[in-house]
């Protein structure tokens, strides 16, 4: 990147950690809110962006995340630090646990496998006594907005800076081999196992860790809702509308998508989600690889870029 | 002399069909062994046998005397094995460039830890098979002729012992051929042992040491190019025997 564009970012991340102090509550909410959202999308985008495996089991360790970190509060009276950290724990142990075998499957198999993660976890919480069975868990209540907002604002950060230096690394082109053909890059000395474990793995943590300050957040964690399913569909739609694959697509993705269903809902309540679907599909059709790679190759291209990739699409 | 690679009667079977059955031949270092057979006789799974990506049914397979059957592929070209598909598998949304630089980041021994390393090895590699011009474009923009050249320089870059070339001359016209030919020399003259399935005779016999020929999954002939070449047994696996 030029230094001008370095100089953008951090002007950015500068107003970003400035907002609670100059914005109305309302938007510090949403500000949280998107972020957390941001972070999902970002650490979909190792597994789903990078390495090519579309998991529907990322919100799954959104949920464990959220109860690891309620549980420890609540049933053991530890401190939110240390709860959000168990959670993340044992995120990374079941993404291990559940990885491995689930790895083993491709493509769409893949997607149902883990698809069906986020079922079966929801029926086993619902009957875990030290989880509050379907009723869940209420959490100690801390009033403090500006809290939330900075360190969902720096788990972003953090997120975003290890996936970038992962994918500049030979770990990150191990990953970007198996996305692009998985038999090559283990005949080319990838070790492909472990490294779709480890990618997977560490979009658990950064999944869960997103999980766990929501569930403080909002002071309450219940199966349904921990493990809901729209979540996982909402960082996917994120992650592939602002570029897979890149590092700053899924947060602009997230930024663009996150405004656009506040203001739709806002403005005109009852059909929001329809405009919203409108807008995905148009997405979809007229920019597959993403708004980073319309962005960088519009300019080349004009507006030749969007009728070839209706032509890709075979219309 | 040692063999580089043994293969001890290993037999492959898909469900009910013997696509390899108790084959045996020896690799020594340095030679290019060239491995023709009609269509289906079993010599792509011969390749996929040795680089690891399916197990054998059945039988051995020894590289530089240590067994290799059970190790996972990624072992096995860290070891120093490199393979080439026929059915080309580049990486179709990089750049030439850090296609081959994958080879580099992983090959032999683990390869090289450094990405600027890497590309600067890819590069190499690049110019040595006369695609360097094209090392900014997309994989998936490149022709057939280009996308062989690619598979070359992908498993050159992984700096192997031995080097497994499924057919990378399929498809190219004379021309190309010859370059291809020469690019073989000068790797077989950088001590590298070849493994070369090929359809083409005239580059099989200007380059094999040996020649072993498959029919049905079962070694039928083995020897220099021309006696093989001669063997009734080859010419009706090719042309189907003549009714007496």
């Amino acid at each position: 990147m030029r230094p001008l564009g370095w100089t953008a970012l951090a002007a950015v991340l500068v107003l970003l950690t400035l907002v609670p102090w100059i914005a109305s509550p309302a938007l510090v909410q949403f500000g949280t809110t998107t972020l957390l959202l941001a972070t999902l999308a970002q650490s979909w985008n190792l597994i789903g962006g990078y390495t090519g495996y579309a998991s529907f089991g990322n919100s799954v360790f959104y949920g464990i995340g959220g109860y690891g970190t309620a549980i420890a509060m609540v049933q053991f009276g530890l401190p939110f630090g240390i709860g959000i950290l168990l959670g993340g724990m044992l995120a990374v142990f079941f993404a291990l646990l559940l990885g491995l075998p689930v790895l083993r499957l491709r493509g769409h198999y893949f997607a149902i496998a883990t698809l069906a993660l986020a079922e079966a976890m929801t029926g086993v919480v619902s009957n875990l006594d030290i989880a509050g069975r379907n009723i869940g868990l209420v959490l100690p209540l801390l009033k403090d907005d500006v809290f939330f907002y900075e360190s969902s604002l720096s788990l972003l950060v953090l997120a975003t800076l290890i996936i970038f230096w992962i994918s500049r690394s030979r770990f990150g082109y191990g990953l970007v081999a198996i996305r692009e053909d998985e038999d090559a890059a283990g005949v080319m000395g990838v070790n492909t196992t472990l490294y779709k474990a480890v990618a997977f793995t560490l979009a658990g943590f950064f999944s869960a860790m997103a999980g766990g300050i929501h569930a403080y957040w909002i002071t309450f964690i219940d199966p349904v809702s921990a493990f809901d399913i729209t979540l996982n569909v909402m960082m996917i739609i994120m992650a592939i509308f602002g570029g897979a694959g890149t590092i700053l697509g899924p947060l602009i993705g997230a930024a663009l998508l996150a405004s656009l269903s506040e203001v739709l809902a806002t403005e005109i309540t009852g059909m929001a989600s329809l405009f919203f679907g409108l807008v995905i599909v148009v997405a979809v059709i007229f920019m597959p690889r993403g708004l980073t790679d319309l962005m960088r190759r519009f300019r080349a291209l004009g507006w030749r870029y969007f009728r070839e990739n209706l032509r890709l699409h075979r219309l | 002399m040692k063999p580089i690679l043994a293969i001890d009667r290993v037999t492959k079977r898909f469900g009910g069909l013997t696509a390899v059955d108790e084959v045996s031949f020896e690799l020594f270092e340095g030679e290019i062994l060239g491995l023709i057979g009609p269509n289906g006789a079993g010599k792509t799974t011969v390749v996929s046998l040795i680089s690891g990506t399916i197990a054998p049914s059945a039988g051995k397979v020894l590289f530089q005397g240590a067994p290799i059957a059970h190790l996972p592929a990624f072992r096995r070209s860290r070891l120093g094995i490199g393979r080439t598909f026929q059915l080309m598998k580049p990486f179709p949304g990089l750049d030439v460039l850090d296609n081959v630089a994958i080879g580099a980041l992983f090959g032999t021994g683990g390869g090289k830890s450094q990405l600027r390393q890497a590309r600067d090895d890819a590069a190499y590699w690049l110019d040595f098979v006369g695609l360097g011009h094209r090392s900014q474009q997309r994989a998936e923009e490149l022709g057939g002729p280009d996308r062989k050249r690619l598979e070359l320089a992908k498993a050159l870059a992984m700096n192997p012992r031995l080097l497994l070339l499924d057919e990378v001359m399929a498809g190219l016209h004379h021309v190309e051929i010859d370059e291809v030919v020469t690019i073989i020399k000068r790797v077989r003259s950088r001590g590298i042992t070849i493994l070369l399935i090929e359809h083409v005779m005239k580059a099989i016999q200007s380059l094999s040491d040996r020649v072993l020929v498959l029919h049905h999954g079962s070694k039928i002939a083995e020897g220099s190019p021309q006696s093989v070449l001669d063997d009734p047994r080859v010419v009706d696996a090719y042309l189907g025997s003549r009714r007496k």
